[in-house]
């Protein structure tokens, strides 16, 4: 350890006490979160408790001359969570309170560490539910979903993050406290708030959130639907929307991701079905069993095999946890994942789709498929076993062709896992030097020094000069 | 250091994080350390890149509850209890195992217990027993002997329950009396079930002690336990048939007498080696309704208290933040009587001020009251 680090670990200390941490072991784990990437060293790990603390560590951070990065349960999946360099690691978990409810205005002020399941399950005695459901929603907080603009099967209808999101207290870079946003339909000024969502912390730190509360939708149905390929199920998704249809969730999951899920929830997802569909439709008990009645024929027309309605709220919530539980039930077929979030237009997703099967076969890999349809947001995860040598080449090469292929059928990188270091070596391809360049000075405005999670989404050439030393997608990230 | 874990299970972990939430010891710190994702990160260190066994590394691994609360949240069926198990093994042979295989010798000598347990209990009444430890308020100085009714079932009496809470095994029996088994209590002939030594690394000694208490035991009658953290190993590691007393009860619910329930509300517990190894909590759920007024759940999924075994002795500051959590949990549900079928968590959440019951004292209780 360096002087300067024993230097700014008794600064930290003398704020924190022992929620400072910076011994080898913790240093080791904060290097990921929950994608293939390794960061750096994480400094010290500061668990602040309050808005107070988190300005303090920034202050503290900023006259020893060192980076920050804030992170919330570590469940990203492209590394906007992991250190680069050696920054002090602002670890947002344990401001954990749900400050205040008023159903009145169906508004919550939350701290950023609060569990996004944690504040639904509050919230359902009242009628109410926060509505962007990330798969990863038993742990993710709600400070990450800020961060990452998150969205999630239920976003379909009711919209990702950002719409549900009215004002938010923030810790700058330089140590100042702004609330951007606020209670009002339309508060006056530029909408800083909408700029802030889904900065992957490199705006500042969000230490409070008001968030809109949704109101519990009177009636429910869910479907599941058996279709012979993947094709048949993307062309089922295209065909309810063109019908007017707008239901809450619309999920494709491929036959081997299926079986893997159903070995751990077993509701009964058909294995020897080449992809299933599952479709939510809420709202007034009378709309919702038309709208499940002409998916189902939808369904038919284009190649449905079997359509299932789940029976019970218990086989409902088993369906929605396989569903959610995807991504980390892989390793029942292979140790490691890397997976893309491109987003693609519906039109052009059975298309897409095939082309993805297509790139993992050239490279003789593993792919599942499991995605939000009705957005044509896809989850290709190619699966593999890190331990192979030259793997890591192959992996990144067949995902450099995903991306291609996702780009020129007219879609984005991102649809909502944020682009954190992996996607950065992809900005250029969707982005012209001039577009990154205004991206770049958004970013000063906030953030002049670069000091808030530096040397991620925005690629080499275009970040700051004091970070020049980090290329982008440093060296050895890849495993 | 070799942790003595498969290999290649240890690679079947993808840091996907669903597991943070279900961990008490992170959800009581925030830090990745203290969780089932961190721990397996390190144990990866440590057994495949012979990373150094440093305070901080064997802390993250001595603070596990074992509660493999994580368990059924993992997609991938990562088997951390066996990776937990395998690395406290393996701790406690780089320490010494002299040391906790000394702590735990008195359980499988009954009288000694007895014993030592009528000395505690006097010094207890002379107020020489600090309060923190944790014990039943006013140990026992005498305990009635156990008695035999049939040899449908044996009802399994273990050691340190048996001592401390013999009342509750003969809530139990009565129980399945009233549901017309003949019981036959195992007393001394079967004594301590290993589970105590198995959680603490001492994984021969466990093994050992199990299969005495095989060897003592007629396989064709089942085994009733009402400790869940015995019932979790014997079902484990036994080579009999096992049974909760509540799994086993709900199954013959229709024996049981028809009774006025007892004007009451009780929230259920679940002890984590119930409800995530043996996966047998809902059971107390069926009978319970049929004994009382009112049965509530807790909001907290079903997260640990904090007990775990000897984890309050050994590990008084964590334990104390989880049942702080379980306590406040507990307080928002308001019941009358927590229910909850395991000693240790019914001590350590009655040295935290909370009023419980083992579920099989309250059915005896009105089945008693008719």
């Amino acid at each position: 350890m360096t002087t300067s680090d024993e230097a700014l670990l008794a600064d930290l200390r003398r704020v924190l006490g022992d929620r400072v941490r910076a011994d080898s072991a913790e240093r080791a784990l904060l290097r990921r979160d929950a994608s293939v990437f390794e960061g750096g060293s994480a400094g010290p790990t500061c668990l602040c408790e309050s808005t107070e603390e988190v300005q303090q560590v920034v202050q503290i951070a900023l006259a020893h001359d060192r980076a920050i990065v804030p992170r919330g349960a570590g469940t990203g999946l492209a590394g906007g969570a992991i250190p680069l360099g050696s920054p002090v690691v602002v670890s947002l978990s344990r401001m954990n309170r749900i400050l205040e409810v008023d159903t009145e205005a169906r508004i919550a002020w939350v701290e950023p560490g609060v569990v996004n399941l944690d504040l639904t399950k509050y919230l359902t005695p009242l009628g109410y539910h926060f509505a962007p459901d990330p798969s990863s929603q038993q742990v993710c907080t709600i400070g990450g979903n800020v961060g990452n603009n998150s969205g999630g099967p239920h976003c379909l209808a009711y919209g990702v993050t950002n719409a549900h999101i009215l004002a938010i207290e923030v810790v700058l870079a330089d140590g100042g406290v702004v609330t951007l946003g606020g209670l009002n339909a339309e508060p006056a000024g530029y909408d800083l708030r909408g700029v802030f969502v889904g900065g992957e912390g490199m705006l500042g730190i969000t230490t409070k959130v008001a968030v809109r509360i949704t109101p519990n939708p009177p009636a429910v149905r869910t479907l599941l639907l058996s279709f012979d390929t993947p094709r048949d199920a993307a062309t089922t998704v295209s065909a309810v929307i063109a019908a007017g249809i707008v239901p809450a969730a619309m999920e494709v999951m491929d036959q081997r991701i299926t079986i893997a899920v159903e070995n751990y929830v077993n509701v009964g997802y058909p294995r020897d079905a080449g992809a299933v569909l599952l479709a939510e439709v809420d709202g007034l008990p009378d709309g919702v069993e038309i709208d499940a009645k002409r998916i189902a024929e939808i369904g038919r027309e284009h190649g449905a095999t079997d359509v299932r309605q789940a029976q019970s709220d218990e086989e409902r919530m088993l369906l929605w946890k396989g569903r959610k539980t995807a991504f980390g039930a892989v390793a029942q077929i292979a140790p490691n994942y890397y997976l893309h979030d491109t987003v693609v237009p519906r039109s052009k997703l059975a298309d897409t789709l095939e082309e993805v099967y297509r790139i993992a076969d050239e490279y003789d890999l593993a792919v599942v498929n499991v995605f939000h349809a009705g957005d044509g947001n896809l989850h290709p995860l190619l699966l593999f076993n890190g331990q192979e040598p030259g793997i890591y080449d192959r992996v990144h090469a067949a995902g450099a062709k995903i991306v291609e292929a996702s780009l020129a059928a007219g879609g984005v990188l991102s649809g909502e896992h944020g682009i954190g270091v992996e996607k950065q070596p992809y900005m250029h391809q969707m982005f012209s030097d001039d577009d990154l360049d205004h991206q770049e000075r958004l970013r000063h405005a906030f953030d002049p020094a670069c000091r808030s999670n530096p040397g991620k989404v925005i690629p080499v050439g275009h970040s700051c000069a004091d970070i020049q030393s980090l290329r982008a997608t440093p060296e050895g990230v890849w495993g | 250091m070799d942790l003595g874990i498969d290999p290649d299970r240890l690679g079947t972990c993808v840091q996907c994080g669903l597991c943070l939430s279900s961990c008490p010891t992170y959800r009581v710190t925030g830090d990745e350390t203290f969780s089932p994702r961190g721990r397996i990160a390190l144990m990866r260190q440590v057994q495949l890149h012979d990373a150094p066994l440093t305070p901080e590394v064997t802390e993250a691994f001595d603070t596990c509850i074992q509660c493999l609360g994580c368990e059924p949240a993992c997609p991938s069926v990562v088997p951390y209890g066996h990776f937990i198990e395998s690395t406290r093994a393996a701790l406690t042979e780089h320490r010494g195992p002299w040391k906790r295989s000394v702590a735990l010798w008195p359980l499988s000598k009954p009288r000694l217990l007895r014993i030592g347990s009528t000395l505690l209990a006097v010094a207890q009444r002379l107020r020489l027993v600090p309060a923190r430890l944790g014990l039943p308020q006013r140990l026992p100085f005498r305990r009635p002997t156990h008695r035999t009714s049939g040899s449908d079932v044996y009802l399994f009496t273990g050691c340190v329950m048996d001592v401390w809470q013999r009342e509750v095994h003969f809530a139990t029996q009565r129980v399945l009396e009233a549901a017309g088994f003949g019981v036959t209590p195992t007393g001394d002939q079967a004594g301590c079930c290993g589970a105590l030594h198995t959680h603490a690394g001492l994984l021969n000694r466990g093994e050992q002690l199990t299969q005495q208490v095989d060897a003592a035991l007629d396989p064709s009658i089942p085994i009733i336990v009402n400790s869940a953290g015995c019932g979790a190993h014997l079902k484990q590691h036994s080579s009999h048939q096992v049974f909760d007393a509540q799994e086993f009860l709900a199954q013959h619910l229709d024996r049981l007498p028809e009774v006025t329930p007892l004007e009451m509300t009780v929230a259920v517990q679940d002890p984590c080696h119930l409800r995530h190894v043996q996966r047998a909590h809902l059971p107390t759920r069926t009978l319970l309704k049929r004994f009382v007024n009112t049965v509530s759940e807790l909001d907290d999924d079903g997260l640990c208290c904090g007990a775990g075994g000897a984890y309050s002795i050994l590990q008084p500051k964590m334990a104390q933040q989880v049942r702080d959590r379980k306590v406040a949990s507990i307080t928002r549900a308001a019941p009358d009587v927590v229910a909850s079928a395991n000693p240790g968590c019914s001590m350590h959440l009655a040295a935290g001020g909370v009023t419980i019951e083992h579920p099989m004292v309250i059915v005896d209780n009105a089945l008693r009251a008719g």
